[in-house]
């Protein structure tokens, strides 16, 4: 039907006109986000409180502190996540503006890759600014591997945004939604988690990318499949 | 390996004897071979020289793990089915695999720390499969809340997405934690209870246990199958009464 609807446009393809949309509507979360910088603002504060209140849970040890401050930087940008995801989901269903962008969409997979792509760009921003602050505090030279870092922190801030993503759209529909995104997110991305948090600590070590191949080979998989199935699936949880 | 692919047969025949058998028939059958396991597990089958008595948890503990597995499966089977066909009875099973799947977890998170207490002196280790299960508790155990939260009619499609979602995860979670593991090796781990070197009158006692627990759980499965069935038709009806008032 859709096929039909749109084949006076028959010289754009299609891939061109799905392109189009997923830069239109992530051109309008991102314009969303600029005039109220609020998804934003609440996972970078939120970031930073959980990092410093697990820095009083740890002590005052330096060492220890180096040795789990990868593990500190992963719970805290999960958390954050968690966070933005819900204020997504909470300007979603406001009006039921989702309903809106739905009946607009060629292709509704369209919507998921803007909204993980965005919800992916608020991560990448946290850890840019969270990553010197952690430098400091935890006296950790993160400039030495910056390259590598940047591999690790991309794929598995990929990998947080599909997971989240997917998992947010099926909370909407919950009734206690606060509740259920954490509890499907984290059992979930756990895998992810894993394996972020051990080839972070080993680049803190000064070991090199080879070192740890394995675990960039482990999140580059948890991205390709979880997108793939989140494409197949995305129909179904749209679909009214 | 080839007992694996063994056992693996073994486990993949219940369906179909499952769909052979009345309930009555089935509640019989099932009864007598839990009946004969336990005899098996504490007359028949030889003491394990080095762990004693302690051993014949391995029968319980083993196949309620292979049971808990082939639960998961089953739900995400049961969740492709159903997004592909459409029908209340695929959801009806993935439902109550899961549920049934969560008890049976539950059974081996308690009897493997029973075990591993005397033998491997601590209650709990982060051993890989040990982690596995209990990261699959929890997975499963947020696709049974998300059931209970979803207030959309369409509440089915999204668990049967958490139920493909959840397996898919499965070899992820598995090959994390081994990767894990390997970089804070423990060295009290022993091979986990006798699964290399079972003598055939062990083998033959595990898989009269296995056979029972399967039975069990297939049985469970009926009972819960008919009363989501009951369920459903109980709102169908009630709906039908609001319409007409």
């Amino acid at each position: 039907m859709s096929k039909n609807s749109n084949s006076f446009i028959a010289p754009m393809s299609g891939s061109k006109i799905f392109l189009q949309q997923v830069l239109a509507l992530l051109e309008k979360d991102l314009k969303t986000e600029w005039r109220t910088r609020e998804i934003f603002t609440s996972m970078f504060v939120f970031a930073v409180l959980v990092v410093v209140v697990f820095n009083f849970a740890i002590g005052a040890d330096p060492e220890l502190i180096r040795q789990v401050a990868s593990g500190v930087i992963w719970i805290a940008l999960s958390f954050a996540s968690v966070l933005g995801l819900q204020r997504t989901g909470r300007m979603e269903s406001e009006e039921d503006s989702l309903q809106g962008v739905l009946l607009a969409l060629h292709d509704r997979s369209a919507l998921f890759i803007a909204k993980m792509l965005a919800q992916m760009l608020y991560l990448l921003m946290v850890v840019i600014c969270i990553l010197p602050l952690c430098g400091i505090w935890f006296r950790i030279d993160f400039l030495a591997c910056i390259g590598e870092l940047c591999l690790a922190f991309t794929l598995g801030m990929l990998g947080l945004s599909i997971v989240g993503t997917l998992f947010g759209m099926i909370a909407l529909h919950t009734r206690a939604r606060e509740v259920m995104l954490p509890l499907l997110f984290l059992p979930v991305s756990i895998p992810l988690t894993i394996a972020a948090v051990q080839a972070t600590a080993q680049l803190i070590d000064g070991k090199s990318l080879r070192d740890i191949a394995d675990y960039l080979v482990l999140i580059g998989i948890f991205d390709v499949v979880f997108f793939v199935l989140a494409l197949i699936v995305f129909d179904y949880i749209v679909e009214e | 390996m080839q007992k694996w692919w063994t056992i693996m047969l073994f486990v993949m025949a219940f369906p179909f004897i499952y769909l052979c058998m009345n309930r009555v028939f089935h509640a019989t059958v099932m009864c007598i071979t839990m009946n004969v396991a336990i005899m098996l597990v504490f007359i028949y089958a030889p003491t394990e020289k080095v762990q004693g008595i302690v051993q014949k948890i391995f029968y319980f503990h083993v196949s309620s793990a292979i049971t808990m597995f082939f639960a998961f499966f089953l739900v995400c089977v049961a969740s492709i089915m159903y997004l592909w066909k459409n029908s209340d009875w695929w959801d009806a099973i993935a439902l109550s695999a899961a549920e049934i799947g969560v008890v049976f977890c539950t059974l081996v998170l308690i009897t493997g720390p029973l075990w591993a207490r005397p033998i491997w002196g601590t209650w709990w280790s982060w051993d890989p499969t040990l982690t596995l299960t209990l990261v699959l508790w929890l997975i499963y155990v947020a696709y049974l809340m998300l059931r209970i939260e979803i207030y959309d009619p369409n509440r089915a499609r999204f668990a049967a997405i958490l139920g493909i979602i959840g397996f898919v995860d499965v070899p992820l979670i598995r090959w994390s934690v081994e990767k894990w593991r390997t970089l804070h090796p423990k060295p009290v781990l022993i091979q986990e209870g006798g699964t290399t070197g079972l003598t055939s009158a062990m083998l033959l006692t595990f898989l009269v246990c296995l056979g029972a627990f399967l039975l069990l759980f297939f049985y469970l499965l009926r009972e819960r199958i008919s009363i989501a069935q009951s369920r459903h038709a109980l709102e169908v009806l009630r709906h039908e009464i609001d319409e007409i008032l």
